[in-house]
């Protein structure tokens, strides 16, 4: 045999470099150590050296990977030369980056009402130059145009200019941004308060601040757009109940618990996500039930006050005035500051733990400019208004009665519905052909009447127990000619535009009213009449 | 402003002429005592007062604390070389730096044979990263210790961290190990709380720590300090002047707020007239105005792009817009920041593979990239992404938060700085935050594509559109940068083209914006109508943007960035110096505000420094950041740069060498 003696001097080459090898080895300080350590652990375990073998392979493999990550080692990775490359990347046609706007959406822009100088109850408006009743704008306790406020508003900016060019982390806080806050933590009776500069980004981004992966939120299928994206980006695990149905909720919450118990596992972050007052239809939550369901199965309550804060209550401060609930009951109340106080921007009102994880968790608080020091200095004095004017909320209370008054009577007469509570500032009108006359908030009583009870809707999924099914291009189109006829009339109102194909839950067309405590009584009641009237000569044939 | 003016009564400020004689009175006595050592009285050892001015004994509240702040002498107050009766400045020096020299001007240029340097990181010596690296281990150590003994005897403070009552902890202590034990340690350098105008100089609210910085006491002092951290690069951050006026009137025309999103009744005139503005400034054919420049992204993104779309990011974009892509359910793929070579690879890997798994073709791709990135200083290498924009057919969206008025002789951004074409480019977005010193974002295209997004973007449905005030502050300044044309002759011609006017080729965008297009109240002196005032500002910008840069080289630091960038980072390294460096510059005798960054805004070893230039800064304000970054850097051992280096003195006596250099 020939082949062993022609591998005699490689052998012995090896062995020779492995005893250097060794040789190097053995005079580092240090080496006798792991030496020893490796022979021990061998003699005790051979099995381990192999594993651990392979642990130092896997720790260089993956340091040795790139930082970007590519998909070129997966199975599916086809191998193409250059040439092909280039032949692909010279046939790819992307499809044009926007659709071309059909002509009725172009009919939309060009017809969007543009208000010639200040927003307010009564403005001007550049596309007819006429002065209108304002019933589209958010001037809910009529703090728009308030001289008081615009005084304080320009002392500000004499004294700290317009930007507060930096976010908060980094120089944006400004002495009355704290004073902002505790004005609107003392308003509501929480012990902390955080603000946002924009009012639509504040619960997209408080949700993912707490819920993060692997968390469970149990949130009401019929929450704002904002809430839905927050929802989105948090990854975390969803359950639905049906719309403002707190039986619906329950039978969720009594689910969730039998499985975990079932399960077991490690106790996860619950929150129960909702609104006060619903952008999309204008329903309102029964709060005291509500905190009774969370306290029972131990679910922290993220409640969006966008649209009751500065609108119910006596003084305005939302639902736990209206319903005489300590604010520290709930967890996180976000609310909007543009909407009900006419500055700018969102807050989160809770205890100091929740406020100050914000602080470094809330992505549109650390990575934005801080709001401009006039529009906190503008809400902080909206809020004085309120406490000390409780008139202005009462008249807005008021005229909601009498606008209610004049739509309710008109439900019998069109097809329409009003989803909407009677004290919600927001009057969502739908059009519904062969509808009951006017429905009332489907409250728990309501929800035993309806249906079976045995039919259940799937918490998983977004689709509601008894789905409407309604033509939104139709009802749409209707409606819009019932808000040109109120225009044409001298009543500025508007359909709630929706972002169609990219809403979570298509919500029901609807004309989307805003009460406001700037007109008087008489003014109210001339432009309901309008509304009155336009709907019954757009709709009223319909029958 | 800064421009010489003869003293005639009708154009120097009325309420500010008698404000001005008195201070100048002042400042004469003052410089008789200063004045005479070198010309430059940061070396003087000048008899400064104590800095921290008693907020109660001084002035009462309501009256303007910069007025009183300007009768202390705290070197920041008055510029250093005393005024003469020939120059009116209608500035306080304490927001916008008196500066005539005519010497201390830059005007940017690119010179297209020279290729863009991408991101150079300069290494710094290996004993540095160890220690780093050490550093880290030690604080994550000691911080585990803590977090173990502290639950052993301090229980009610770790019991938020804790499952509790049933209630799982709603940050646990695993979660939040990094911002208790790491970033705790500096937080009084992070969030410090200010008042008044954040201009050349800015107020803190003094405050204390007697509980190892977990809560903080204010002291009811305030003290001034030079502002090398705010978005304010052209200086627009001002209570007073032309801009302040011009807000100040449409508060009392329009009020405070829109009242509503902008398609549900919350359209303005004015929207119209600044969307208009904003398209023609930044050369494309509409622009749509959001009211917070985080959901100018977050919220147009998901407009733009969904399933079956593949987004190409750069690594370091900003969060806004990983939210507005993650929002939109595209595919993302990241590529290495700045890095040319590694787009293309992965855009020929994207478009050769398509879709993961079906290997359908890609619907579109949409790369996004920002102009200047603010952690880095880096500019975009616009050139090579269009020439492979051509070849790839991938659309581009810029994000010019940084970049808009800051970059280009024109201040139109890099655009403008590459002399490239702006339609070139699909999509711009910006923010008005730190260049015009007011709020929000815009994105603007071409006219079919901003239409689509009015229809379809979510902060246009629901959002709060931009408050009047805003916008007002928005028309006011970027009409400062342009210039207004004089609308006497051709009336006609210029009231027809307002949205569409960038469209047409035959006229520079970058020239000033008709009169037509302003709202007539807004009064604006000449020398911001004839564009002066603005190309003072943008070359004094990009002066003090190179000077610093460069003289920071010069004494030996590592820094990161493009020269012409306002941005400037300074490598720190070790986690610890972070506070130091930014506690040792507040406690001088001048003191001065720093923004220190670290790990995760930064990758981990990198911790760093950034200061923000500002056409408010004058060449003596940055002489005072040199003077402090080459003392603290001997001190706390921040010198590794590898280049050639300048004595102190020299690079100041050069400086206007330094920033002509090629």
């Amino acid at each position: 045999m020939s082949a062993p003696s022609s591998l005699d001097p490689l052998l012995t080459f090896l062995s020779y470099s492995l005893l250097k090898v060794q040789d190097i080895f053995f005079q580092l300080p240090g080496s006798a150590v792991i030496a020893r350590y490796v022979r021990s652990s061998h003699q005790n375990d051979p099995g381990r050296t192999a594993l651990e073998l392979i642990l130092v392979v896997f720790a260089v493999r993956t340091l040795l990977q790139s930082r970007t990550r590519t998909d070129r080692s997966a199975s599916n990775f086809v191998k193409l030369t250059e040439k092909e490359i280039d032949e692909l990347v010279e046939e790819w046609v992307p499809e044009p980056f926007t659709a071309p706007l059909t002509p009725a959406e172009v009919h939309e822009l060009a017809n969007l009402p543009v208000i010639q100088g200040a927003s307010g109850p009564k403005p001007k408006l550049v596309n007819t130059g006429k002065t209108v009743l304002n019933l589209a704008s958010y001037n809910f306790a009529g703090l728009a145009g308030n001289e008081q406020i615009k005084e304080r508003a320009i002392e500000t900016l004499r004294k700290y200019g317009l930007g507060s060019c930096g976010p908060p982390g980094f120089y944006g806080t400004i002495d009355v941004h704290m004073d902002l806050e505790r004005d609107i933590a003392e308003f509501l009776g929480t012990e902390s308060c955080i603000i946002y500069s924009q009012g639509f980004s504040t619960v997209a981004s408080v949700i993912p601040a707490f819920c993060k992966r692997g968390d469970l939120i149990v949130a009401d299928r019929g929450v704002n757009f904002a809430i839905h994206k927050g929802i989105d980006i948090s990854r975390s695990n969803v359950r639905w109940f049906d719309h403002n149905d707190l039986k619906s909720l329950e039978t969720v919450l009594e689910s969730i618990e039998k499985e975990r118990k079932k399960k077991g596992g490690k106790l996860t972050r619950r929150f129960i996500v909702t609104e006060g007052i619903f952008e999309n239809d204008g329903q309102m939550l029964d709060l005291p039930k509500l905190i009774e369901l969370k306290q029972k199965y131990k679910y922290r309550l993220i409640l969006d006050e966008s649209f009751s804060f500065g609108t119910v209550g006596r003084t305005g401060r939302g639902l736990t005035e209206l319903y005489n609930v300590p604010a520290t009951q709930i967890d996180m109340i976000v609310g909007s500051i543009a909407n009900s106080l006419c500055s700018a921007g969102g807050f989160c009102a809770g205890s100091r733990v929740v406020v100050d994880h914000q602080r470094i968790n809330g992505s549109s608080f650390v990575f934005s400019a801080a709001m401009p020091a006039l529009m906190a200095v503008s809400a902080s004095e909206g809020i004085s208004l309120l406490t000390s004017q409780p008139s202005l909320l009462t008249t807005l209370h008021e005229n909601i009665r009498a606008f209610r008054l004049i739509l309710d009577a008109t439900a019998t007469v069109c097809p329409i519905q009003i989803p909407s509570h009677p004290a919600s500032a927001i009057v969502h009108i739908q059009y519904r052909p062969n509808a009951p006359a006017t429905l009332q908030v489907p409250t728990a009583t309501s929800h035993k009447l309806s249906l079976s009870p045995s039919k259940q809707s799937n918490p998983s999924s977004l689709a509601p127990r008894d789905a409407q099914e309604f033509d939104i291009e139709l009802e749409d189109k209707l409606l819009q000619d019932v808000v040109d006829e109120a225009l044409s009339q001298g009543v500025l109102i508007t359909r709630a535009k929706r972002l169609r194909g990219q809403e979570p839950a298509e919500p029901r067309p609807s004309i989307r009213i805003a009460i406001t405590a700037a007109l008087t009584k008489k003014e109210i009641e001339k432009a309901g009449s309008v509304v009155r009237s336009a709907l019954v000569k757009v709709l009223g044939k319909r029958r | 402003m800064t421009s010489k003016k003869r003293s005639s009564p009708s154009l120097s400020g009325k309420s500010s002429a008698a404000e001005y004689l008195s201070a100048l009175s002042h400042k004469d006595a003052l410089a008789r005592n200063v004045v005479g050592v070198n010309g430059s009285r940061v070396s003087s050892p000048s008899t400064t007062p104590a800095l921290s001015i008693a907020s109660s004994s001084m002035y009462t509240s309501s009256s303007d604390d910069t007025e009183i702040a300007e009768l202390v002498d705290d070197g920041l107050s008055f510029p250093s070389v005393p005024p003469t009766s020939e120059i009116v400045y209608t500035t306080r020096h304490s927001e916008f730096g008196h500066c005539s020299n005519e010497a201390y001007r830059y005007t940017p240029h690119h010179d297209p044979s020279r290729p863009v340097s991408g991101h150079v990181e300069e290494d710094p010596p290996y004993y540095i990263l160890f220690t780093t690296y050490i550093s880290y281990l030690l604080l994550i150590i000691i911080g585990h210790i803590r977090d173990f003994f502290g639950k052993k005897f301090y229980p009610k403070d770790y019991r938020h961290l804790m499952p509790f009552n049933g209630y799982a902890a709603l940050n646990s202590d695993f979660d939040s190990f990094y911002t208790r034990r790491l970033k705790t340690r500096l937080d009084d350098c992070f969030s410090r709380p200010v008042t008044g105008v954040p201009g050349r100089t800015i107020t803190l609210l003094d405050r204390v720590s007697e509980d190892e910085l977990n809560t903080f006491k204010f002291t009811g002092t305030k003290t001034r300090a030079l502002n090398v951290s705010s978005y304010n690069y052209l200086g627009f951050a001002q209570a007073r002047g032309a801009c302040a006026d011009a807000v100040e009137e449409s508060l009392n025309r329009y009020g405070i707020s829109a009242c509503g999103s902008r398609s549900q009744g919350g359209t303005l005139d004015l929207h119209v007239a600044a969307e208009a503005l904003v398209a023609r400034f930044v050369g494309q054919e509409d622009a749509l105005i959001t009211s917070m420049g985080f959901a100018t992204n977050s919220a147009t993104i998901p407009a733009l792009v969904g399933k079956g779309c593949l987004v190409i990011s750069d690594e370091y974009n900003h969060a806004s817009i990983r939210f507005g892509v993650r929002l939109s359910g595209a595919s993302v793929r990241m590529f290495k920041h700045n890095d040319m070579k590694d787009l293309e690879s992965l855009l020929r890997e994207a478009i050769s593979q398509g879709q993961p798994r079906t290997h359908r073709p890609w619907k579109k791709i949409l790369l996004i990239v920002e102009g200047l990135y603010s952690m880095e200083g880096t500019l975009l290498d616009l050139p090579a992404i269009v020439k492979l924009k051509q070849k790839y057919k991938f659309y581009l969206y810029v994000d010019e938060a940084h970049s808009i008025g800051a970059l280009g002789a024109h201040g139109r951004g890099v655009a403008d700085y590459f002399n490239i074409p702006p339609h070139s480019i699909d999509i711009l977005m910006g923010t008005f935050t730190k260049s015009f010193g007011a709020a929000g974002g815009y994105i603007a295209g071409s006219h079919a594509l901003v239409s689509r997004l009015r229809l379809r973007s979510h902060a246009n449905a629901y959002a709060e559109s931009m408050a009047p005030a805003i916008l007002t502050q928005i028309i006011a300044s970027l009409s400062c940068i342009t210039g207004v044309e004089s609308s006497a002759p051709s009336s006609a011609l210029t009231s027809s083209h307002t949205v569409t006017a960038a469209t047409d080729d035959s006229r520079d965008y970058r020239g000033p914006v008709p009169a037509s297009c302003l709202p007539s109240w807004i009064e604006l002196s000449p020398s911001l109508r004839s564009g002066e005032e603005g190309r003072v500002r943008l070359r004094r910008l990009a002066f003090n943007a190179r000077y610093l840069s460069r003289a920071l080289i010069k004494l030996g630091f590592i820094t990161y960035g493009h020269a012409d960038a306002p941005i400037v980072p300074l490598l720190l390294f070790h986690p610890g110096k972070m506070s130091q460096f930014s506690r040792l510059m507040l406690e001088r005798k001048t003191p001065i505000v720093v923004v220190v960054v670290g790990y995760p805004a930064t990758p981990l070893v990198t911790s760093r420094v950034r200061f923000c230039l500002s056409a408010s800064h004058t060449k003596e304000d940055v002489d005072l950041v040199l003077d402090a970054c080459d003392e603290i850097g001997d001190l706390i051992d921040l010198k590794h740069g590898s280049g050639d280096r300048w004595p102190l003195e020299e690079i100041k006596r050069r400086a206007v060498e330094l920033v002509e250099m090629e």
